[in-house]
This record gives structure tokens, C-alpha cells and sequence, in this order.
């Protein structure tokens, strides 16, 4: 089971055209269906907030979707989250290591980059298949957070860290403009640079890109350290938000973010997909518990989430078999 | 082919070396080595290791193993909270043999079932901060009654909304809905609140003890309910993580929270005016108090029938059937939150 | 893909991988005895390898979807839905008996969904997985609302707490499970069958070789074994909740993949998986044991499973 494959079929960059108008419509349909039952919905703060929410989800998916463009995938970002706020934590914090924050970014960020990068060597060079390494590196990282938290939450963050999190410019918050920011970048790099390029064809055919001289290897190892990095830019603008760090960050992270990938239309196979298809389905899936909320179904509502979410990925693969029906309406080739 | 598993039996040795060379944990050796005298192993469990609430408690509870001298104390739990893991915890330690198993259990059902097996071997057990069925243990180490809790919570509340007669729609965000000491506490509070019909409860929601979550949830809460006048955090991770809701939310004073939690983690918010009033009580003494009952059942000084032990530093403490309280709940306000560190 | 002709058809009793596998396995312990004598002591290995039989029960049919080229990353998924099942019918006054059942056969019921998935939509087994991890996940706390459930009764608790022949009595069940396991791939042609598509799914097929119907029942064979995974953690455990069996697909995959099966399939035994879960469960009670540092168990089972692929390449032993 490879996940890269060498299948014909459109290698378009835009060939999933369709699928943003679909993720689109359907987070339309719903914010409008939410506000008309609950008006409070409706609000600018409420919206705020909510973007608020899914920055980290948009700020990590859009590094994601390169990797999964390439045909490979990264499991451990949740962890590596976690693995960053602690690390935000202990550097900053008066009671531990107390470092002064601009050297606690530079820091954070030096390490999300060098474990995307590990990663990446372990893909390419060690050839390790992707899911192995980074379920690996799930654990592993996970175990190393708790390590350096030893066993105490870290409740004193100083304010020059908070602010990453509280702060705001022009009445948004930090987390908003770095994802915007994020996002604008990483739709300028999948699609109109020369590297986007070759991710594209690295993940449509990697034995074809090989040959036409991409340096395979390079160009993958890249898209993980890039992907850790955005992990670190995550850190620092959601870990901030609240006053304690507790070992527990980043659970389960992973899966919103593959699905956010998914959902938007990102082939799992790599070589199709792209960004913005990311990003509208990050606020999809991210806006599934407050709805729940708004909706005032009662307390239990919100259990559902998850079953939402997961109902959201099978439609997306769905909506995938049927698109690629040929003419005879039988399915073109495998899919997903 | 065989350099490969040479390569890994290396791994695995330098794997192993390393861990010997970094004996990271308190290594425990009942039994080893000459002793003048025997120390007591006694294993202290939390909910859920690394919530400042239990890492108070540790605190107290080193002071009175290091008051005492013949303890040895363990304290370890589950980082998630995780009751299945905490039950392995309290199955490893019963098998290593240790002497009392002090349980907080977030989970009565799971924990209850290894309590059991742990006293089938002799082990004497113990609850402390939260209960479990009388028949997993012996005696239960309580801060206060679940009235006491209840009722000051509501009472609080009620005098920071304020007037003669207060009004307004509250939410509760608990722990996990499992934990027997928060739904005790929410059966007392619903009790009280009949007390003030001007009030009414309108969700409660738990937070399984993550901060992150209880933020999110009371952002949501009071965009769900935009008249939500009060805020309930019963658990020490829950109540800041709504205050922090509040306060970003801009609505400081509107939106009144209170709950429990340690002075620490709330003076920010008490002295910036989001919260009015902190319940609780002195968790290093409930510490303090877990390890020397402890010792007490474990060396014979307290058994069941007993009405009163020697607590060294709080004194001689009543005990109501097998109940231990440690009594007092504490109100730290504006002017007197400072005067605590913890 | 080059590699020997399938386990399914060799004569040899006992690969040079497994072979390993036990050595590390018997060197692991003899550290253990040297380090905490007590822990080898026979009445605690006893009481600890009822830990160990969710993850042997799971890794067994997971090996075989592995070998067929697929992978499964819901069945802690499926785990909770059976364990949450059991508890909604017992609470409604079933008979444990019956609740047992149906749990299983819920529990297939989500696996033939996997595999329907997989092989009439032929979607990516991962993207599939992963999809349905957080559906029936979802669907269990959604079912549950979040609310153990637990006050089972005595005779269905001994299950998982009680012995026979001096052994727990689900270890033997598991054991038993195994050896059948076993047999059946090694002299059955489905077994020789599912080693065929995992090799080269496309020559399979030519060669008449049902490969969809086989993929379905293996995934449904897959659940089903997750459902009874569930119900035994019930019976362990005493309480049924949504939670259930977090994290177990990590500790599968890896026990399957340090017991010689490839994760691009065609490749791995029975045998090599269920040495990979003792290996597993051993390290993991040591560590527990000695250092009492949960964290570490989890570096060194993710370094493992990193570092057998990796040696495994970099050594250059075979590369599919």
C-alpha cells in the first residue's frame, strides 16, 4: 500500500474546481441555517471568534496540504503541537527557564522546523513510509512533551508571550492575520511557484517527475520542515490564548487537520487539490461544535461532534467516487 | 540480514542502557537493601497528573511523609485523566506491594473494581478529594461535605450578583461528567438553589478537566444565552478557563464567575474585577492530612470506629464513621486572596 | 515486489525473523530479571498479561489486512462502539448474553462498512479508516452521550477477571483464538489467498482470485475482533464508555509491523505479530513497572517502531 501512485487522470491543479464550490456552498448553507434559528449566531465577535477557533486548523492545514500533495502524510502535527506549547511554557516561564520572548519564538519555531525535518529524512532517506514515521513520531513526541512538563502544568505564562495569543491589531486578533497571511502565502506557493510545481508532479507521478530531473527527496523534506514550521507559527498564536499550558494540547489534532485536507478536496493519493479547498473545509469541520452550541439541542448536542466530522470525511470521499464516474458511469480508476 | 537485528538488539541495549544510566523515576525497591527501619510505601493518586489543584496537595503531602520520616511516598497518576490508566496504576502498585493506596478516582466504577483486587492483597486503601463505593475503601479523606461545597457555591454566587433578591440565568461547567465529588457538589448546588427563584440554571456542561475546552464552552455559553449573568467553574481547571472567556469577552463584571480553584491560579482575575469570590480550601492541608491519615491506618493508630486521629500540624481531626474531614471552606476575595500561596 | 512465496505455503514451521523476535523477546525478560526480580515472578506476569489482550486480539486480524495491502485505523474506533453498545443494552435490561453478541456484530457491521468502503468504492483503506476512527468514534459518544456505564453483572465480570487452568480466562480465550488464527491462514487457500493480493492485487485478480469479496471479509473479520476486543475490555474493566480502546490502533500497527509484516503487504505471519505484541507488552510493563514514567513507554514504543523500518532499510535487507 503506496500512497503515492502513478494513476492517469486529471493532473490539474484546479481540478477540484468543483469540490471548493461544494465545501463552500455547504458552510454557507449551514451558517445561514444556524444564524436564522439562533440570531446570536449572527454576530461579528461570534464570527471572530469561530475564525479564532480554526486558526490553528487553517495555519497547520495549509502546510499539510503540501505534504499530501506530495503523496505522503503527517500524523504527528498534534502532538508537535503539544510539543511546542510546552516548550513555549518552559521557556518562557519565570519559574523555569524564563527566556525572553523574542528568543522563545525564534526558538519554538527553530524546533517545529527541525522536527518537520526530521521527519522528512526519515520519509526520504530512511524510507520509511510516511504514516510509520509520523505514527512513530506521534508517540514519541508526545512521551517528550510530558517529559519536559514533568509532571506540573505550567499556570505563569509571562505577558510578553500572552500577547501572541490576546493580542490584536486593527481589531483582529494575531491568530486571524497569521492565518490569513498563512493562507494567501501557501495559494501563492502551491500555484504559482516553480516548487508547487514539482509538488504537484511529485505527488501525480512520482516515477515520471524523477525522471524529468525534480529532486524528489528535496522537494518532499521541504514540504514536512515547512509543515513543522506552520506547526510552530500555530503554537505560538493558540498556546498564548490561555494562561495555563497543560501536556494534554494538540490530542487529536491530527485528525481535524488530515480531514480538513480531505474534505477539501486534497487527493490523499497527492497530485491533486490545493489550499483554499483546506481552508474552507478547516472552517467547516471547525464550526461543527459551536453550532451544536448555538443550535441549543441541550447538553448532549455536542457529543455528536465527532460523528459529524467523520460523517463530513465519508461524504467528501463519496462525492469523489461519483465525480470520477466516466461517461459509462463506472468509477475511473481508484480514487481518494 | 543478520547485521539488521544486530542493529536492533544494539538499539535496544543502548535503549536500555540509557533508561538504567537516567533512572529518571524514584526507583522503588520494597524490601531492598538494610533499613534500621522499615518505611511505609504509601502511593498517592490524583485525577489527573499535573493540575495545579493536586500538585498543591502533593506539596502538603511531601510535607507530612517528610514530617513523619518512615514514609516513602509515591505520587503519580494519569497525565489525561484516564481512569483505566490510573486502575493499572493501582494494580501495579498493589502487586509491587505497597502499604495505602490514596485514591482521588475521577472515575468510582473503574477505579472501584482495582481498589478491590488491592485490598484482596492486603493493601490498605484509601480515598481522598473525591469518593468511590464504601466498600473499595476504608476511609475517605474529605475537604468538606458536599453540602458545605454545594451550598457556599450557590450562596456566593448569589451574593456577587447581589440585591435582595438576585436574578439571572447561571450555567454550570464541571469536570468530567463521571467524577462523583462535582455531581455531588451540582446536587447540593441544584438544592440550594431553590433558595433564590429569581436564578435559574440553564446548562451544564463538562470539561473534562481541560482548560481549552471550558474556555471554548463559556465562550459559547454566553453567546448561546447573551443574559447569562453567572458562571459556575466547579473544577480548578474550568473555573479560569471561564473567567479567561469572560474577561476576553470583554464582559469582566457583567458575567459573574466563581468556583473553585487555587488562589494562584485566580488572583489575576480576582484583582483585575472579572471574578468577585474564589471558593475553596486549603489544598495543601488536604495533602498534608491524605498522607498522615495514611500513615495512621497503615501503622495501626487509626482504625475503623475510631471518632479521632492525631493529625500532627492541624491537630487532632474528627472522624464522622469513616469520614475524615478536613473542614474548612475557604472565600478568598479581593482583599484577602494575597494572603495565600497556593 | 520480489519476497519468498507467501507464508501461507512455506515449509518452514518458523521464520528467521520470528526466530529474532523470540530472542529479543527472552533477552528482554532476563533484563527484566535482572533489573526487578519481582516483575518475572510468575503470579505477576500472570495478573499483567490480561493487559495485553485487547491489543493480541486486534493485531491478529489487522496483520492479515495489512498483508492484503490495506490498513485499518478505526478499530479502537470500533472498540468503543461495541463496549458502548453493550452497555446500552444492558442498561435497558438485555441479557448479557445476547448484549455480547450483538455488540460483535455491531462491531462487523462497521468493519463490512470499512471494507465496503474499500473495495466497492475503492477508496484509500487509510483515507476510509481515518473517516470512520472519527465516525464510529463519534458515534459511540454521541450514543453514550459521554456517560460510562458500568454495575455489570458478576458472572459476565468474571470473564475478564477469572481464571482457569491457571491462566486468566480471557488470555485463553485470546490464546485460542490465535492458534486458530493461525492454522486457518497457514492451510486454508484464503489464506494463500489474502498473501496474493497483498504481493500484486492486480495479478491476483486475473487469477481469479475474488479479491473485493476477500477484502470485505477481512475487514468485517477486522471488526468483529474489535467487537469482541470491546466487550472483553467491559468485562476487565466494569464500565463501558466512548472512550474505549484510545490510542490502540498506534499500538497495533506497530505490534504488526515489528512482527515482520510489511506495510505494503505480502508479507508477515501470525506468529510474527503475536511475538511483536508480547515484545510490546512486556517493554511496556517494564518500563511502567521500574521507572513508574508512563511517557517513557511511549518514546520507546514509537523509537521502535521507527527504528525496525529504518534499520530495516538503511541495512538493506529487503526493500519491496
Amino acid at each position: 500500500m503506496s500512497l503515492a501512485s502513478s494513476h492517469p487522470g486529471p493532473g490539474s491543479k484546479r481540478g477540484s474546481g468543483a469540490r471548493y464550490l461544494v465545501v463552500l456552498s455547504l458552510l454557507v448553507a449551514t451558517i445561514v441555517a444556524v444564524s436564522l434559528i439562533n440570531p446570536a449566531f449572527a454576530t461579528v465577535q461570534n464570527f471572530r471568534d469561530l475564525l479564532g477557533q480554526c486558526a490553528p486548523v487553517v495555519i497547520v492545514g495549509c502546510g499539510m496540504t503540501l505534504v499530501v500533495l506530495t503523496g505522503e502524510i503527517d500524523i504527528s502535527v498534534g502532538s508537535l503541537l503539544g510539543l511546542l506549547g510546552a516548550l513555549i511554557g518552559v521557556l518562557s516561564s519565570p519559574q523555569r527557564l524564563g527566556l525572553p520572548p523574542p528568543v522563545v519564538v525564534g526558538l519554538v519555531l527553530m524546533a517545529g522546523a527541525a522536527v518537520g525535518l526530521l521527519n522528512g529524512v526519515l520519509v526520504t532517506a530512511g524510507r520509511v513510509p510516511s504514516i510509520i514515521a509520523t505514527l512513530g513520531m506521534l508517540t514519541v513526541l508526545r512521551g517528550v512533551t510530558e517529559l519536559i512538563m514533568g509532571g506540573e502544568w505550567i499556570t505563569d505564562l509571562p505577558p510578553g508571550i500572552r500577547v501572541l495569543g490576546i493580542g490584536s491589531a486593527a481589531g483582529m486578533p494575531w491568530c486571524l492575520w497569521c492565518a490569513a497571511a498563512v493562507s494567501l502565502m501557501f495559494v501563492v506557493v502551491a500555484h504559482r511557484t516553480r516548487y508547487g510545481l514539482r509538488l504537484y508532479a511529485i505527488g501525480g507521478n512520482p516515477a515520471a517527475a524523477a525522471m524529468a530531473g525534480i529532486h524528489t527527496s528535496g522537494v518532499k523534506t521541504a514540504a514536512f520542515a515547512l509543515l513543522g514550521l506552520m506547526t510552530g507559527v500555530a503554537a505560538l498564536v493558540t498556546v498564548p490564548q490561555q494562561s495555563v499550558v497543560e501536556s494534554g494540547i494538540g490530542v487529536g489534532f491530527e485528525l481535524v487537520v488530515v480531514s480538513a485536507v480531505v474534505v477539501g478536496g486534497t487527493s490523499i493519493r497527492g497530485g491533486h487539490g490545493g489550499i483554499t479547498g483546506t481552508v474552507l473545509a478547516a472552517l467547516l469541520l471547525c464550526g461543527v461544535r459551536p453550532m451544536l452550541v448555538f443550535l441549543k439541542l441541550g447538553e448532549t448536542a455536542t457529543y455528536w461532534e465527532r460523528a459529524i466530522q467523520g460523517g463530513f470525511i465519508l461524504a467528501a470521499v463519496l462525492l469523489d467516487h461519483w465525480a470520477r464516474r466516466d461517461a459509462r458511469g463506472r468509477a475511473v480508476g481508484v480514487i481518494a | 540480514m543478520t547485521r539488521f537485528w544486530v542493529a536492533i538488539a544494539a538499539c535496544l541495549a543502548v535503549l536500555a542502557g540509557v533508561l538504567v544510566a537516567a533512572g529518571a523515576a524514584p526507583r522503588w525497591a520494597p524490601g531492598a537493601g538494610e533499613r534500621p527501619q522499615k518505611k511505609l510505601t504509601i502511593c498517592l493518586l490524583p485525577k489527573k497528573k499535573g493540575l495545579p489543584y493536586f500538585t498543591t496537595c502533593a506539596k502538603g503531602a511531601e510535607e507530612a511523609a517528610k514530617e513523619l520520616g518512615n514514609v516513602d511516598l509515591l505520587y503519580d497518576g494519569p497525565t489525561d485523566g484516564s481512569p483505566e490508566k490510573a486502575a493499572s496504576m493501582v494494580d501495579r502498585w498493589a502487586l509491587r506491594g505497597a502499604d495505602v493506596i490514596a485514591v482521588s478516582p475521577n472515575d468510582p466504577e473503574v477505579l472501584g473494581q482495582a481498589m478491590k483486587r488491592a485490598r484482596e492483597k492486603g493493601v490498605h486503601v484509601l480515598t481522598w478529594d473525591a469518593d468511590a463505593a464504601p466498600a473499595t475503601r476504608e476511609f475517605m479523606v474529605n475537604q468538606a461535605t458536599a453540602r458545605d461545597i454545594g451550598y457556599a457555591l450557590v450562596d456566593t454566587m448569589a451574593r456577587d450578583i447581589g440585591g435582595e433578591h438576585p436574578e439571572g440565568k447561571v450555567a454550570i461547567i464541571t469536570a468530567t461528567l463521571t467524577a462523583a465529588n462535582q455531581n455531588e457538589w451540582i446536587r447540593y448546588m441544584k438544592e440550594r438553589l431553590a433558595n433564590y427563584p429569581g436564578v435559574t440554571l440553564v446548562a451544564t456542561e463538562p470539561s473534562n478537566e481541560d482548560q481549552r475546552l471550558a474556555f471554548q464552552i463559556a465562550q459559547d455559553l454566553m453567546k448561546a444565552h447573551p443574559d447569562l449573568k453567572g458562571i459556575f467553574g466547579i473544577s480548578s481547571v474550568s473555573f479560569p478557563g471561564a473567567a479567561e472567556a469572560v474577561k476576553q469577552a470583554g464582559k469582566s463584571g457583567r458575567v459573574l464567575v466563581t468556583g473553585l480553584a487555587t488562589p494562584n491560579d485566580m488572583k489575576a482575575y480576582v484583582h483585575d474585577g472579572t471574578v468577585k469570590s474564589v471558593v475553596l480550601w486549603n489544598t495543601i492541608d488536604l495533602g498534608y492530612l491524605t498522607v498522615r491519615a495514611a500513615e495512621a491506618i497503615a501503622t495501626g493508630k487509626l482504625k475503623a470506629g475510631a471518632t479521632s486521629f492525631d493529625a500532627g500540624r492541624l491537630g487532632t481531626k474528627t472522624v464522622e464513621g469513616d469520614q475524615i474531614l478536613l473542614g474548612k471552606i475557604l472565600v478568598f476575595t479581593k482583599d484577602t486572596i494575597d494572603q495565600f500561596d497556593f | 515486489m520480489s519476497g519468498p512465496i507467501p507464508a501461507g505455503s512455506t515449509s518452514r514451521l518458523i521464520t528467521l525473523h520470528e526466530a529474532i523476535l523470540a530472542a529479543l523477546l527472552v533477552a528482554v525478560l532476563a533484563f527484566a530479571a535482572w533489573l526487578e526480580p519481582s516483575f518475572i515472578g510468575l503470579n505477576t506476569q500472570r495478573e499483567l498479561s490480561t493487559h495485553a489482550i485487547e491489543l493480541a486480539l486486534l493485531s491478529i486480524p489487522t496483520c492479515l489486512v495489512i498483508v492484503s495491502g490495506g490498513i485499518d485505523l478505526s478499530v479502537g474506533s470500533i472498540m468503543a462502539l461495541a463496549a458502548v453498545v453493550l452497555g446500552m443494552l444492558h442498561e435497558s435490561g438485555i441479557n448479557m448474553g445476547v448484549g455480547a453478541l450483538a455488540a460483535v456484530a455491531v462491531g462487523a457491521a462497521a468493519g463490512s462498512l470499512n471494507g465496503a468502503f474499500v473495495a466497492a468504492v475503492r477508496v484509500h483503506p487509510l483515507i476510509v479508516t481515518l473517516a470512520t476512527f472519527a465516525a464510529f468514534r463519534g458515534l459511540a459518544e454521541g450514543v453514550s452521550l459521554g456517560r460510562p456505564i458500568s454495575g455489570f453483572p458478576d458472572f459476565f465480570l468474571r470473564i475478564g477477571s477469572g481464571m482457569a487452568l491457571g491462566v486468566p480466562l480471557s488470555v485463553l480465550m485470546v490464546l485460542l483464538i490465535a492458534a486458530a488464527g493461525l492454522v486457518a491462514v497457514r492451510r486454508s487457500v484464503a489464506g494463500a489467498w489474502v498473501y496474493a493480493i497483498g504481493d500484486n492485487e492486480r495479478a491476483a485478480r486475473y487469477c481469479g482470485i475474488p479479491v473485493d469479496k476477500v477484502k470485505i471479509a477481512l475487514y468485517t473479520l477486522n471488526g468483529a475482533a474489535a467487537g469482541l476486543a470491546g466487550v472483553l475490555y467491559v468485562a476487565r474493566r466494569n464500565t463501558a464508555k466512548a472512550d474505549v480502546g484510545s490510542g490502540m490502533e498506534l499500538e497495533v500497527i506497530t505490534a504488526v509491523v515489528l512482527g515482520g509484516t510489511s506495510i505494503f503487504g505480502g508479507r508477515g505471519t501470525i506468529l510474527g505479530t503475536l511475538l511483536g505484541v508480547a515484545l510490546i507488552h512486556e517493554l511496556r510493563e517494564l518500563v511502567s513497572w521500574h521507572w513508574q514514567h508512563d511517557e517513557l513507554v511511549r518514546i520507546v514504543i514509537g523509537t521502535i517502531l521507527i527504528a525496525s523500518i529504518l534499520l530495516n532499510n538503511v541495512v538493506g535487507w529487503r526493500r519491496p
